[in-house]
């Protein structure tokens, strides 16, 4: 009896006692992780000089902000910041038009060939751009589109993923809300529109934020499909800086960097149970 | 005529799903599909960039990918690079998954301290690892001369630049893993852990034998995902060492964009690119049968 008491009363410190433990592990860690963005904003701040002298520690002596507009003025950031948002937007567009008439349709009809065309689209996420890059440059150029912005967006415009995971978000919705509709003189078109989308906004939000994430830092396919300023995206101009400096100026290319990077990070900070929720649960639903 | 209206009414029905699933089929076949069909072909073929000729040269791009020393160095540091990085950061995601687990203080401060450089686009983080790794004035360098450890120029040593380009990538993708697997977490009921902690049973006891068990299907899951983001080693080696020093980061990716694009081969890039479909297809397929059948799945 004295025993069980004492347990019950010193539990609370021992869990916080291996709470504690744990702090000791994870403070470091995190900081581990930080320190790669720690530096790129430090390294912005910075003299050129300072970077190079292994005695002038850690700090900046000075905080160089002037470092941020010379970086802009070396590229145009301007035009890799439009282009960025209408890749980004374009893919996004188009796929929320493809994967609802098409999760729909694999959602709550019926048709000959179901099962074989949806194992189709689930394959397409075995086979993204980097295993297939090759031919589809061959087919960009023959269509005449190299160097144009839709060359970035047309290999994106169906998603296998994105059909999938909207297809198990209709399944949820339960008929008897559709079968109302009906009655009420609602045809599919209807019923998609004004029934089960407004239902499955969550799931629409979690794939708009991962594509979003996934264009927006999109490098390889812009890369091949581009060679001039006015259809380049944000990445690639940060690449070509990179090349161009080759480690010259690095507070000038780490500044470009925080430009590049902090769209997406602010959106993040500001969002965060959105993004944490939508890449936590993408994959399991 | 009994049957006659269902007919229609089904017939109507499939209609409209063709209608529903034509704007992806098209775009799918085309950009997915066509591809790979197209890859096939051009690797019996003699392709060059811009020429529309194309000339049939039977399994002779395989012949050549057989003796090309080359090739087989990317695909082993293909290989080196998936079996390591996807386990190491699958093992690291878990960590930091089951310290997050326990509804800990902050841990939205270092949810996001792990997550962030999902965020960073793969040619920001490679370049800035550029810096990280660099001889003399880079901050590992520096670091590891204050514990009195000699200075490398990682990324232009042939033994250092991939295990380099690895590290970096832990570092990327960790966190991405460590969130779906604290959403498994979640689904794990609490009670089995009370019951096995009143019986005595270690907190590592607890990990192996309750935990992983029951989120091995997310687990499972991850390992594809992590397959799938390893492509995107191309972006790293692209960025940070363009396949060097001496191919010791040449990886198939890299090495199907050289001969396609440097040396304008599409026959025999072709060919390269058929066999990297195989080796992840083959890769998935041994998941699928190794760790799919010892996949437990939580009520069933």
């Amino acid at each position: 009896m004295t025993s069980l008491r004492t347990e019950i009363a010193s539990r609370p410190a021992i869990v916080a006692l291996r709470r504690g433990w744990l702090h000791v592990v994870l403070v470091p860690l995190a900081l581990l992780w930080l320190s790669p963005l720690v530096w790129i904003l430090v390294t912005s701040l910075k003299a050129r000089t300072e970077v190079f002298d292994p005695a002038a520690g850690f700090w900046p002596q000075v905080l160089r902000w002037e470092n941020y507009p010379a970086a802009l003025s070396v590229a145009p950031f301007g035009t890799y910041l439009v282009n960025s948002i209408l890749v980004t937007g374009g893919i996004l567009a188009a796929q929320l038009v493809t994967i609802t008439l098409a999760a729909y349709a694999f959602a709550r009809l019926t048709f000959p060939g179901k099962n074989l065309l949806f194992t189709l689209f689930l394959l397409q996420i075995m086979f993204p751009i980097y295993a297939t890059f090759l031919t589809n440059f061959v087919t960009v150029r023959e269509l005449g589109l190299l160097n144009s912005l839709p060359a970035m967006i047309v290999p994106f415009v169906a998603s296998g993923y994105g059909t999938f995971m909207l297809r198990q978000a209709f399944r949820q919705v339960p008929t008897e809300l559709a079968d109302a509709a009906r009655l009420d003189g609602c045809g599919h078109v209807g019923i998609l529109w004004h029934v089960y989308l407004p239902l499955v906004k969550p799931t629409l939000i979690a794939f708009g934020i991962i594509t979003v994430v996934t264009h927006w830092n999109d490098y390889m396919w812009p890369l091949l499909v581009t060679n001039s300023e006015a259809v380049r995206t944000l990445p690639i101009g940060l690449g070509l800086l990179a090349k161009s400096d080759s480690g010259a100026d690095w507070t000038r290319l780490m500044a470009a960097t925080v430009v590049v990077v902090s769209p997406l990070l602010v959106l993040f900070v500001v969002f965060q149970r959105r993004f944490v929720d939508s890449f936590m649960h993408a994959g399991l639903k | 005529m009994p049957f006659g209206a269902p007919f229609q009414v089904r017939l109507r029905e499939a209609g409209l799903a063709y209608l529903l699933l034509l704007p992806s089929l098209v775009f799918l076949a085309a950009f997915t599909y066509w591809p790979i069909l197209r890859s096939v072909w051009f690797s019996f073929h003699d392709v060059v960039l811009g020429d529309s000729r194309i000339i049939w040269l039977g399994l002779e791009n395989y012949q050549r990918l057989w003796d090309d020393r080359l090739f087989w160095k990317a695909l082993g540091n293909t290989v080196f690079y998936t079996v390591i990085t996807i386990p190491v950061a699958i093992v690291c995601a878990l960590l930091m998954a089951v310290a997050l687990d326990s509804k800990l203080r902050g841990m939205a401060i270092y949810r996001s301290a792990f997550f962030y450089p999902v965020m960073i686009p793969s040619v920001a983080a490679g370049m800035v690892w550029v810096f990280l790794y660099s001889a003399g004035y880079g901050p590992i360098n520096q670091g590891l001369r204050l514990i009195g450890l000699p200075d490398t120029a990682w990324l232009y040593d042939s033994s250092w630049a991939l295990p380099a380009i690895m590290v970096m990538s832990v570092w990327k993708y960790s966190g991405y893993f460590m969130l779906i697997l604290l959403a498994a977490l979640k689904l794990v009921p609490s009670d089995l852990y009370e019951a096995a902690r009143l019986d005595g049973v270690s907190a590592f006891d607890r990990l192996i034998h309750i935990t992983l068990p029951l989120i091995s299907p997310t687990l499972y899951f991850v390992a594809i995902i992590g397959l799938l983001h390893s492509y995107q080693i191309f972006d790293y080696v692209y960025v940070m060492t363009h396949g060097g020093p001496a191919d010791a980061t040449n990886v198939l990716t890299f090495y199907i964009y050289q001969n396609g694009f440097q040396y304008q081969d599409i026959g025999y890039a072709s060919t390269l690119a058929n066999v990297l479909l195989l080796f992840v297809g083959g890769l998935i397929a041994v998941m699928a049968t190794v760790f799919g059948r010892r996949v437990h799945y939580l009520g069933r």
